[in-house]
Parts: C-alpha cells; structure tokens; sequence
C-alpha cells in the first residue's frame, strides 16, 4: 500500500517518523490526479501544492494534518485560485480570499491538490450538472454509475485514492448521499459549527460545510481542526469545541437507536435490508438498545417537496448577484439588462434555471402563503418530531439510500413523484442543524453502501463514538483504499 | 396562487433576467404539476397551519458586535479584479441615458 492511500491518522504516523515526506505525498497526489478518470478536478494546483509541500521539512506531531494532500469543492474560495461553482457564469472567477475552513487547513500546513468538480452551484444530487460534464463513480470503471452529488468531485477524489480528505458542502445530503456511493465516511456537523464564511451559499438556512474521509476517527480529527466561531459568519455557535477523539472508543452500552420504520419500510433492496440489520445485531450485542420508531408517514413524504421549495427560495435570492457585471463572462447587450440576460441565459444550466423560477414563483406574495410559507411551516413540524424522537433516543440510524449508486440511466433531475421516502430521508439532519455522519457499511456486487447516523445538536462527540463503533463492527475502515490495492 | 401557465413561468424568468427554450418550459410545467400537488398534500397535514415558519434549524442569537475600527476590507482593484469590462476605475456598462 502506499503512503498515500493511508488515512490521516497513519499517514501523519508516518509523516513524523519521517519515513515519508509531505513533498512526496503531494508529488504522487498530483500525479494521481493528472491520471483521474472520474472527472474529479476543476482545477488542479500542481504549483501550488509542490511550493507549500516542499518547505515543509519538520514534521509537527502534534498537528494530524501537516504535510496532508487535501481536495477543496470548487464552491469554497480560494484566495488568487479559479473557483468556479462548476458554472459557466463563474468559469474564470478568482477569488481575493480564502474561505476560512480553506485558510485554517492551510495554517494547519495541509496541502491543496486540486479544487473538485460539482453540480453547479451545488444544486443537484447527481453529480452530473457541472460544466466539466459528468463525475464517475471510482467503484464502476464501466462509467456507468454516478457517484452522487453535488460534491461528486471531492467524493471521487477520496474515493480514488488520491487524497485522504476533501472538503464538501451539504444543503440536502450533498456529502453524505455521495459517501454512501463511494465507500467514504462523510460527515456534516451541526449547524453553526464549522463557519461557512467564503462557502457559496445556496440556501443558508440549511448550507453545512461538510466533508469526506475514509475513517470515522479521521473526520473526528477533522472537526477538531474546523470548528469553532468566526467573527466573519454570524451563524457559527460561540460554543465550546469538544474534545471529539479521547473517548472515541468508549463503551456504547445503554445508549439508544431510533430506527425510523417507514424509511425501512420503503426500502426494496433486500440486501440492503440485510446488510443494515447485520450493523444492528452488532450494536444490539455491544449493549445498545435498538427500537423501531414511527416517525410519521405524511411528514416524511413531506421532505421532499419541502425542501425544494425552501432551498429554490433561497437559491434564487442567493444567486441574484451572479449577474455577469461584476463577474462573470460579457455576451454583449444593448442595454444593461440584456448583458445581464444574456449572461444569466448562458450562464446557467438549465436546471438551475428551472430551480430560481421554482424557487421565485415561491416567493411571489400572492403565492407565498400557499409554497414558501407552508413549506417552512412543514419543516417546523418535521423538526419537531425529529427532535422529540431524540428526545427519547440519542440517535437516529437509517441506511443512508436505498440502494447502491444508480446507473445514470435510472437517475434524474427532473421531479416525480416517484421517489422513495429513503432517497431523501438524510434532509432531516438539514432541516434540524443536527450533527450527521454516513459510513461505508457494506457491499453489493463490489459497490458499497452506507448506513447513517443523526444525533443531538452539538452532541458530535456522541456521534463519533457511536459511528466508530459501527465501524468497528463491520471492518470497513478505509475501505476505498483496500478496493485500490485489490 | 396564481395558476401555472406558460406565460406565467416566461414572466417569472424574465423577472429573473434569463430565458429558456419552449421545451424547458414545458419540463418545468410538469415540475410545477408535481409541485403544486405536492405542496397541497402538505396543506392537508393537521396543524401544519398552526406553526409559525421555520426559517432557521435552531434559533441562534448573535449578541456580538465587532468594535466600529475604520479598515479596508476589499481594495478598489481588488473589487474590480473580475469585472470584465472596467474603465476609469468603474465598471463599464452600456449607456443608460442618451
């Protein structure tokens, strides 16, 4: 195995033993990158990562990511570096900061490899929307299944082996629907905890900065580093950061699961069932008590349409400043509105398109009542039963999809109405701000899937140990490199 | 509401400042078929009239307030570093008033 398909934890066990250096790891990134096959990359910061890589020469044992090859969204700014959101509206924007969770990763001497694709803007769940084109699942060299999105390129990039992190964002399960594609630990924590400052928002009220690793320890870590207030994001919690790895591997006993009978219910993959139930007998034998729980049927075929209409609403007033005048590319135009037209025509997919009408006829006031209104009105209710099971529970353990990664000829953008509560179910942790983690809980026919867990507010802590445990149970620690070697 | 037409959606998009192809139109009217019928069914949930909207997953109440320090946060070419058309330290656009 290489150095580079070990986990942030061995690769820094090895980083301070010197028997590898951050030169060389960031060396092999890149050329793993450059011979990425998924579409991964936006950008690839080849100069950039070699000149930070190679003034480091004295390791710092006491800091888990110096010297550690890391992805970045291209929805994160990056200070003189392209970020594009995978549009066309933003394909040579360059910003003049650093998103604050990108500046403390640098502090911290990780090293950028590359800036990952995207469905554009982040609005999208496919990973099949960016302006590159499509991201491939690294589990399928048939290219026939997606890998997820919209952080389909950090996700294919961990996946693939060619860093040990990469930073996503969540708004609907945008890290943590991918995560169960590709094999990954995805992790978003509570709302508040990690500033989104230099974060392109979509829809602030449900936007996490959130991200991929390939162990749960890993994204414990990871959180050690990212949380914590900044004065430039009035939503981040002014609350303590916890200690989140010392008692990581404490007992589980006594604690409770909630699992969600109807999200079960509307799961058609029996193997998905099996590999899920084995997840619960082994938490069941390690002291954990397990009960069904029904959660409420019309709330849960509820998620869906509500989220739409919540998270188009604020896209659509979100992006009113990508107008092509202060950014962006000119098509010309008489007047000043038919250069932002056109620029806004071309701009944009049509998806997105079709999302800010959806989003703004929800906001027009004699429709508001009847869409916007209702729907965050739906969400207080969801929230509400969601928080009264956790009132009773410490945690909520579903599957985190229904199946494995679905062939691009199964999957769309479009609405339907054909959609199973399970596909949509990880938005509750959105809704709510809870902490949310998915881990890689098995395989089928060589793809994985994984299970999720949602836990208390600012209770991360919590949810790592129980995740840990789980992960313990099945052995699919850094599964997506152990896929590599064979 | 308003009901959904074609003339309706052509509306709310120019309001946004684009435009899309008559086909993408008839896409997003099915999207609004569903949507609509969708959001009805909410409508119907007990109680779900009786909540106030949730606009935020927990409410978060920011006391703070930085000093009033005088700083420059963005420089003049900072600011216009993206704009693609800038003339005399402005951003260019066609003229408004003849």
């Amino acid at each position: 195995m290489n150095y580079l398909d070990l986990t942030i934890k061995e690769m820094h066990e090895a980083l301070v033993k010197k028997e590898i250096t951050p030169l060389e790891l960031a060396k092999e990134a890149i050329k793993r990158a450059k011979a990425d096959t998924n579409n991964a990359f936006e950008t690839i910061l080849e100069d950039k990562a070699i000149e930070i890589a190679s003034e480091l020469t004295e390791p710092e044992e006491n800091n888990l990511f110096w010297g550690i090859p890391f992805g970045i969204k291209d929805n994160f700014s990056t200070k003189n570096i392209l970020t594009t959101g995978s549009s066309e509206i933003l394909k040579d924007y360059i910003p003049v900061f650093n998103a604050t969770v990108v500046e403390k990763l640098l502090n911290a001497h990780a090293v950028p490899i590359a800036k990952t694709c995207l469905d554009e803007l982040a609005m999208g769940g496919t990973g099949t929307t960016g302006h590159k084109g499509i991201t491939y699942n690294p589990y399928d060299p048939k290219h026939e299944r997606l890998v997820g999105g919209s952080s389909c390129g950090s996700a294919a990039m961990v996946s693939a082996g060619i860093a040990p992190f990469a930073l996503g964002s969540d708004t609907g399960d945008s890290v943590r629907k991918p995560a169960s594609f590709a094999g990954l630990v995805g992790f978003k924590p509570t709302w508040g905890r990690i500033s989104r400052f230099g974060l392109f928002p979509f829809a602030p009220s449900l936007d996490h900065v959130a991200y991929f690793t390939r162990s749960v320890e890993d994204a414990a870590f990871a959180l050690s580093l990212l949380a914590g207030r900044d004065l430039h994001d009035a939503t981040s919690s002014n609350k303590k950061v916890d200690d989140y790895i010392s008692n990581i591997n404490d007992t589980i006993k006594g604690k409770r699961i909630a699992i969600l009978k109807e999200v079960i219910d509307s799961i058609r993959d029996e193997k998905v069932l099996t590999i899920f139930n084995n997840t619960v007998e082994k938490l069941k034998e390690n002291g954990a008590i397990v009960e069904n729980v029904s959660f409420d049927l019309k709330l849960l075929e509820a998620c869906y349409p509500t989220y739409m209409v919540i998270s188009c609403a604020e896209a659509t007033s979100n992006n009113a400043n990508l107008d092509g005048i202060k950014f962006g590319p000119r098509y010309g135009g008489d007047t000043y509105q038919e250069v932002m037209c056109n620029a806004r025509t071309k701009g944009f997919c049509e998806l997105i398109r079709r999302r800010f009408i959806i989003g703004s006829f929800s906001l027009m006031r004699e429709n508001q009542e009847d869409l916007f209104l209702r729907a965050q009105k739906a969400r207080r209710l969801i929230v509400n039963r969601t928080n009264e099971i956790l009132n009773n529970y410490d945690f909520i353990y579903i599957p985190a999809a229904p199946n494995i990664a679905p062939k691009f000829t199964d999957s769309s953008d479009k609405l339907s109405t054909n959609y199973l509560i399970a596909d949509n179910i990880l938005v509750l942790g959105n809704f709510a701000g809870l902490p949310s983690i998915t881990l890689p809980i098995g395989l089928i026919e060589n793809m994985p899937i994984g299970g999720n867990l949602m836990g208390r507010k600012f209770e991360e802590k919590e949810l790592f140990k129980i995740a840990k445990n789980i992960e313990d149970g099945t052995g699919l620690y850094n599964l997506s490199s152990r896929k590599l070697v064979k | 509401m308003k009901a959904i037409t074609k003339e309706v959606l052509k509306d709310a998009a120019s309001r946004l400042m684009f435009d899309m192809s008559d086909e993408q139109y008839d896409t997003l009217e099915k999207e609004f078929e569903i949507i609509i019928k969708q959001m009805k069914l909410i409508g119907e949930i007990p109680d779900v009239d009786n909540v106030e909207p949730m606009t935020f997953p927990f409410d978060v109440t920011t006391d703070f307030l930085r000093e009033d320090e005088v700083t420059e946060p963005l420089t003049k070419s900072d600011a216009l570093k993206n704009a693609k058309d800038v003339l005399d330290g402005q951003i260019k656009l066609p003229k408004v008033v003849g």
